[in-house]
């Protein structure tokens, strides 16, 4: 438990540098957490403001994926869970990260004696008691460390691990949290030991958000709208204290709440907005799958977005330097 | 606040300039384009209908006493995908112009929009946009405050918080719904009677779903439920192609339409799995076989509406332009559909209805997506003939009815809210409960307490309604719930049921409830107590359950599968009980939760019953031989054959267990203990079934003793065919050296008969596929003609070996052309089409290739052709030959085969050049839910077709045959969805060019108003003719047409559909040679009935030369006209045949046969 106190950095090696560095290519690849700050772009917008101006040309690109597990459940199509594993080997190699951001452990958290997995090795082992689902989730997990790694070939500098923020007890007749948040600290020992063991950089959100004080009352200004899922504020709390995981600072001079700052939030939204047609667009039975026979032509439409989410990349760079310009004294 | 606003920017990307553009200039910008690039599309801009409203409204032939008007149009509404109304009686539409898919530089700017008629004219003359910047939104629900919005992966809720009606806030309510098909993203928005929002998905969408209670996943189609207060997401029903309709009769209960499926209005309940849902073991089917496809589903009522149309379910035909209705009858614990009149139909091929509604002023609205080109799969997304700008919703009233007053609902008293609940219009009491929702839930749960039922209403309705608004209120209320379920009314038992199985957990005494009311007199409500125990965490649930089967009926298929998947989903709570011995009620109950499971578990118990004869009936048998097929292991496989030997054991159960051991043998490998030459003793068997599966089991088995009697059988080919046919089966299941070598003795004997030349040679092809192959080339080079060489083209093509080998030993070879022509039909009507056999054989044989596709200029002069030479009538004839075996597969209006989809409305749905090319080249364009699933096992061996099924152990295949065949997953090398359709290529190589063009006319008028537009009449459509026989000629004469209607057992009779206009055509029946220059036709069908009683008939045709003759009498017909009603009166209920004959030389075509009944009295049975 003393681990908790120091809960942001692990591994000697990858506090010498900066998380972040220029030219960084970051995935992040979770469940509906990181799926749904696309649309906030908070996370975003505050470690851009958080690198610093010396840090240039961030491009973030994120691969959530709503009800998403370590096995891939949600980005497999018509096959089984291995398919979506292939599909993120797949959009690495593509990407090739310079940094890859993991954020999972939702998914076992809030299946209290519920299989969360169709994972044909791992689904009798889920629905059976916390300590068995920790261990597959930590199976699942190494796999999907080692198997992007490999997919990246060569590229990751960085490895980031994200313990999920803690859910929140709204009160009747939403459901208590407080057993799913006992399961969440477990699987949050069981992300930390992951962390360390890959060398990577672990941020607890779970702690650094009240996790660990496992209360089962409303909190005054709550996050989330349901009790897992969190609101637009929520995110833009939970935004400084990523970056405060990450060993980032943002400037005290930089208002969050200020005109410019919305500005580059939209643009960063926009961005997401293209890449997400892009990675993941409509009608793919059509485009690639078993139906393009038909309307496989239309495929080519598709990396028609890379050379405007280039563009819009160029005006977010620009719209971050003009913040940090405007400040007193940078 | 501010910042989430930022939701309402117009993220410039790439603006597009169209709102500034005169529509005008783009349509003439669109039409330059392809004037220059496409001549195809061209070609169907031509037939682009008139866009004028007038010219719609002209096209509308509504039913009598109906009047339709223009509620809304373009540019405020384009192509409207769904619409529900709001509590203040405004029409909130969802449209996108961004599908089927966005293009890159595109901004969302799909939108949502408030329709107002404010001064009651029935036009909506206020339109407001609520929100401009979604993607593909497909539904839209404005209650709770705010409006519910399907926006691809996610459901939205946008509210309005200043008073302008325009959104200026958006969360994310869920997400994570698929979007791998754009028609087929989350859909059908509908608020339950407790509140609660009703989702549907499609075929291809896969939704992951985080909720504070845990994962939930849909892959498939299906329903979801949501209720805001508990924040609980759940799966209700799976399956079903495209749901795009569901609605809540006057009980609460769920009813859907498919906008693929066909069946008509489907009855679903929790748990419920239908059609093409991933990995269903098990499925259940809609209320209407071989209906036209819907979209959208309302139930009429209130009192504007006529009362005939008092509950009657409305389902817009968006293929036929055309909106259905139906009417439903309770039956056992489900319903029965008699589809009745269209409530309207229309000759303008843009109308598209998608949605119904009931309105607030008593009138039903209509949402026209407005397009001439539906569906995104078979026509390119970006076909400039989609049309982007224009939508509708019209307006059906009563002429001679009055109007209902629009109530004003946030204006009513607490207590008269609860008042509204009860009001005779559905929609009035839809949004009361959505306004009392918006009000305090303690004030309201106060006037709920003390309201008392109006006058003259049904007490036990209103007192479901009070439950209802309860929990839309978030409150239960348990001692008015178990009042409702001592209820009279089994429907009001059956909604207390379904407001408990939402809320089980508020329900402590759940498990009491439902376990005393599975015994409930009525089927339906012992449907929904399985449905409550379902979903409890109690250890006896399935012991509660089993006895909901008892003494209902055997063939209640909706209780039967509840019942079944309970007994698998709660397995662990009883399987250790059933190892030890029967842990239920009697044997039938075991027996029934061990099929479910289809596991090893209780078979001791099972086997010592069999032992002891006590189970007897060919049910029980067929139930226990199944499973121990399935599951049983090598001692008790021997048990059953041991029962199978017993001296008095009947000849049907003895059938019954020899299949089931050759099904355990083939996908299990597996073979009873204990002395298996016994098998011998059925070798001597004149029963042909008991031979065939023994000879199987002689050579599975590996039993020396028996080669001598099968070599025997099928040297005997000449006399005993089938005999022969089966040794041949028991010979190569052997797989043996002996008989290996007979067949090869048998097929290199020039003088051999070579019929059994080519039945060796399949034998030899089916032990050692790669080496009978190449053996097969020599056989096949003495074919006497092209007929003799298929069944050995037959058995290579089967098998990937032996594919492969004929291949390569045809390099050096050749073949006379009409044998390698024989091959190369063949080979291209298989559904594991190989490109390189047909060059092979082409090269053998010395045959130039075929010609498939035409060129653009080809199909520009066809398509003008078709339209203008091109006959129908003729073009039906065509349709109807054998040998172009279009309704072996194809039904129409559910008339005809099963394997392709139905085309009733083929005509009104796909273009022209859709339909020329579909036919020469079937595989350019497959519908989905028809693509073929090709499996390959380990042997080599291809079986293509449908997924009929499948569980952990086993997949069912259906072929283009609709025949079926399990296949073990073990034996699977490899499993693909094929790219080839089970449609034939080159069935067109028989068809002179004007037949084609007749036949592709025909096609294209299927489903538009007109003469092949198929009828709502209840004709009997499917006969059976009696071919030629002898005794006619010499004895008609004496005994007269009741000869026709005799059980002689060497009468033949072959199927028979009638044409789309109901016609019987006598001209298609073989001649039955008469006296001198007589010539009969007879036709026979059979008519099922549930009760005795009268039936009444309507015959259309030449009265004259008819006579109909009911089961063996001859009923008077008069002696002239052409149309008379006939009453039957049936002194029983069941089964009854009906026979038509008459004198064909004067010309007899065009009879028909109308059922004048409901469908609950009478049907037509196979």
């Amino acid at each position: 438990m003393l681990l908790l106190l120091s809960p942001t950095l692990i591994g000697g090696a990858a506090n010498a540098q900066a998380v972040l560095q220029s030219d960084d290519r970051i995935a992040i690849v979770g469940s509906t957490f990181v799926e749904r700050a696309r649309l906030y772009g908070h996370l975003e917008t505050n470690l851009q403001l958080a690198a610093g101006p010396d840090v240039t040309n961030l491009q973030f690109r994120n691969l959530g994926w709503s009800g998403d597990t370590v096995f891939g459940d949600a980005r497999s199509y018509f096959g089984p869970p291995r398919e979506g594993r292939n599909r993120l080997d797949k959009v690495i190699s593509e990407l090739r990260p310079t940094v890859l951001v993991l954020c999972y452990g939702t998914a076992p958290a809030i299946s209290d004696r519920q299989a969360w997995t169709g994972e044909p090795t791992a689904k009798l082992m889920t629905d059976s008691g916390l300590d068995a689902t920790q261990k597959s989730f930590a199976q699942g997990y190494q796999s999907l460390v080692d198997r992007a790694i490999k997919a990246a070939g060569g590229s990751i500098r960085q490895l980031v691990f994200i313990a999920p923020p803690p859910f929140e007890s709204l009160g009747p007749p939403l459901p208590s949290q407080s057993s799913n948040n006992r399961r969440l600290a477990a699987i949050r020992d069981t992300i930390r030991q992951l962390a360390e063991k890959n060398k990577g950089h672990f941020v607890d959100l779970f702690h650094t958000l009240g996790g660990d004080d496992f209360r089962d009352e409303p909190p005054e200004k709550p996050l989330t709208h349901n009790g897992i899922h969190h609101t637009e504020a929520g995110y833009q709390i939970i935004a400084n204290e990523l970056a405060k995981g990450l060993g980032l600072k943002r400037s005290a001079s930089i208002e969050l709440d200020s005109k410019p700052v919305d500005e580059l939030r939209d643009l960063v939204i926009e961005k997401n907005r293209l890449y997400f047609n892009r990675w993941r667009p409509s009608n793919e039975t059509y485009l690639f799958l078993f139906r393009a026979h038909e309307q496989g032509n239309n495929a080519a439409e598709i990396p028609q977005f890379d050379p405007l989410i280039a563009e819009q990349e160029k005006k977010i760079e620009v719209a971050r330097q003009r913040i940090f310009e405007s400040q007193p004294n940078q | 606040m501010s910042n989430l606003k930022r939701f309402k920017r117009s993220a410039p990307i790439m603006q597009l300039s169209l709102k500034s553009t005169p529509l005008a200039t783009i349509a003439v910008l669109m039409v330059f384009c392809y004037l220059s690039n496409q001549l195809v599309a061209q070609n169907g801009l031509r037939e682009i209908p008139d866009t004028a409203h007038d010219a719609q409204l002209k096209a509308f032939a509504p039913m009598p006493g109906a009047s339709i008007n223009l509620f809304a149009h373009e540019p405020a509404v384009a192509n409207p995908v769904h619409m529900n109304w709001d509590r203040r009686g405004r029409l909130w539409v969802v449209s996108s112009r961004l599908y089927p898919q966005i293009k890159p530089g595109q901004t969302e700017t799909d939108k949502i929009v408030i329709l107002e008629d404010c001064d009651g004219d029935g036009v909506a003359e206020k339109q407001t946009v609520f929100a401009d910047n979604l993607h593909i939104p497909t539904a839209v629900l404005p209650i709770d405050g705010g409006a519910y919005v399907a926006n691809s992966v996610e459901v939205l809720f946008l509210r309005d918080t200043d008073g302008d009606d325009i959104a200026d806030t958006r969360e994310v309510v869920l997400s994570g719904f698929g979007t791998e098909d754009t028609h087929h993203l989350l859909h059908t928005f509908r608020m339950g009677p407790t509140g609660m929002v009703w989702m549907n998905q499609s075929i291809y969408i896969h939704s992951h779903l985080e909720t504070p209670y845990g994962i939930r996943r849909l892959l498939g189609g299906g329903m979801w439920h949501f209720r805001k207060d508990t924040q609980r997401a759940e799966v209700f029903m799976k399956g079903l192609i495209n749901p795009w309709g569901h609605a809540f009769d006057d009980w609460g209960q769920s009813f859907m339409t498919d906008g693929a499926g066909g069946e008509g209005i489907n009855f679903v309940f929790p748990r419920s799995v239908f059609a093409t849902s991933p990995g269903a073991s098990r499925i259940l089917h809609g209320l209407n076989p071989g209906q036209p496809k819907h979209c959208g589903l309302e139930i009429l009522s209130g009192r504007h509406l006529p009362d005939s149309l008092q509950g009657v379910f409305a389902a817009p035909d968006f293929r036929g332009s055309r909106i259905n209705l139906f009417r439903l009858t309770d039956s056992g614990s489900g319903y029965i559909s008699t589809q009745i009149q269209d409530l309207v139909a229309s000759k303008h091929r843009a109308f598209r209805p998608v949605d119904i509604k009931m309105g607030p002023d008593g009138a039903i609205y209509i949402a026209d997506w407005y397009n001439p080109i539906i569906q995104h799969g078979e026509v390119d997304f970006r076909d400039p003939r989609r049309d982007h700008e224009n939508g509708r919703i019209w307006r059906l009233t009563f002429d001679r009815r009055k109007l209902v007053e629009k109530p004003d609902l946030p204006s009513m008293s607490d207590e008269a809210l609860v008042e509204a609940l009860n009001a005779p219009e559905g929609w009035t009491r839809h949004l009361a409960t959505a306004e009392l929702r918006m009000r305090k839930p303690e004030a309201m749960q106060a006037a709920l307490a003390a309201a008392t039922p109006p006058d003259g209403a049904d007490v036990e309705l209103f007192e479901l309604r009070r439950a209802w608004a309860n929990l839309a209120t978030n409150q239960v209320d348990s001692k008015q719930l178990q009042s409702l379920l001592a209820s009279k009314n089994h429907k009001a038992r059956a909604g207390a049921l379904r407001v408990i199985y939402y809320e089980t957990e508020r329900f402590p005494e759940a498990f009491e409830i439902a376990s005393k009311a599975v015994t409930d007199p009525h089927p339906h409500v012992r449907l929904w107590a399985v449905s409550v125990l379902a979903q409890l965490n109690h250890a006896k649930t399935v012991h509660a359950a089993l006895k909901a089967l008892e003494g209902v009926d055997a063939k209640d298929e909706f209780l039967d599968f509840a019942v079944w998947s309970i007994c698998r989903e709660h397995a662990q709570r009883w399987e250790s009980a059933a190892k030890a011995g029967n842990p239920f009620d009697s044997l039938d109950q075991l027996l029934f939760a061990v099929r479910a499971v289809n596991r090893p578990i209780g078979l001791a118990t099972i086997m010592a019953a069999l032992k002891q004869k006590k189970l007897s009936s060919d049910a029980q048998i067929q139930t226990v031989t199944d499973l121990i097929s399935k599951v049983g292991s090598a001692a008790e496989l021997n048990e059953i054959f041991e029962y199978a030997l017993l001296p008095g054991t009947p000849v049907s159960h003895q059938r019954k267990i020899l299949s089931a051991l050759v099904s355990a043998g083939r996908l299990r490998k597996l073979k009873p203990q204990g002395d298996r030459s016994r098998i011998q003793r059925f070798l001597d068997s004149s029963d042909p079934n008991l031979f065939a599966t023994a000879a199987v089991l002689a050579g599975q088995w590996g039993v020396p003793e028996s080669q001598e009697l099968l070599e025997q059988a099928f040297l005997n080919y000449e006399s005993d065919p089938a005999r022969a046919n089966a040794a041949l089966n028991g010979l190569v299941a052997q797989a043996g050296k002996p008989a290996g070598q007979f067949f090869d003795r048998i097929m290199n004997d020039g003088n051999a008969p070579y019929s059994l030349r080519t039945l060796a040679t399949v034998g030899r092809v089916r032990i050692t596929p790669a080496f009978g192959a190449k053996q097969a080339i020599r056989v096949l080079k003495d074919a006497p003609s092209s007929d003799a060489a298929k069944s050995v083209y037959a058995a290579i093509l089967a098998n990937k070996i032996a594919r492969n080998s004929l291949i390569k030993s045809l390099q050096d070879q050749q073949l006379p052309s009409p044998i390698a022509l024989a091959g190369i039909q063949l080979a291209s009507n298989s559904a594991v089409r190989s490109n390189e056999l047909i060059a092979a054989l082409r090269a053998a044989g010395q045959i130039k290739p075929m010609k498939a596709a035409l060129t653009k200029t080809e199909m520009e002069s066809m398509m003008q052709r078709i339209a203008k030479q091109g006959d129908p009538h003729r073009g039906e004839s065509i349709y109807r030959r054998a040998e172009l075996r279009c309704v072996a597969c194809h039904a129409i209006g559910g008339v005809g085969g099963a394997v392709g989809p139905d085309l009733v409305s083929i005509g009104s749905s796909a273009p022209v050049d859709y339909l020329i090319d579909s036919m020469l080249q079937p595989s350019v364009k497959i519908k989905e839910g028809y693509h073929t699933t090709i499996i390959s096992t380990f042997d080599g061996e291809l079986i293509a077709g449908a997924v009929a099924r499948e569980d952990a152990n086993e997949i069912v295949i259906r072929d283009a045959e609709a025949r079926e065949r399990r296949i073990s997953k073990d034996d699977i090398d490899e499993r693909e969805i094929g790219k080839i359709s089970l449609m034939p290529t080159g069935l067109t190589e028989k068809l002179r060019e004007d037949e084609f063009v007749d036949l592709i006319r025909f096609l294209s008028e299927l489903g538009k108003e007109g003469e092949f537009k198929t009828q709502n009449n209840r004709f009997i459509r499917s006969w059976q003719f009696l071919q030629p026989h002898d005794r006619i000629r010499d004895e008609i004469g004496h005994y007269g047409d009741v000869i026709f209607a005799e059980d002689d057992p060497t009468y033949e009779w072959t199927e028979v559909f009638t044409k789309v206009s109901g016609d019987l055509p006598f001209s298609e029946s073989p001649n039955l040679v008469g006296r001198g220059r007589n010539r009969h036709g007879a036709a026979r069908t059979f008519i099922e009935t549930s009760k005795a009683g009268n039936v009444r008939l309507k015959i259309r045709g030449k009265l004259k030369d008819l006579s109909l003759i009911l089961n063996s009498t001859e009923l008077p017909l008069p002696k002239g006209g052409d149309a008379t009603e006939v009453t039957l009166k049936l002194e029983r209920a069941g089964r009854h045949k009906l026979t038509l004959a008459g004198l064909k030389q004067w010309g007899l075509d065009g009879v028909s046969v109308e059922l004048l009944d409901d469908a609950s009295v009478v049907t037509v049975a196979k």
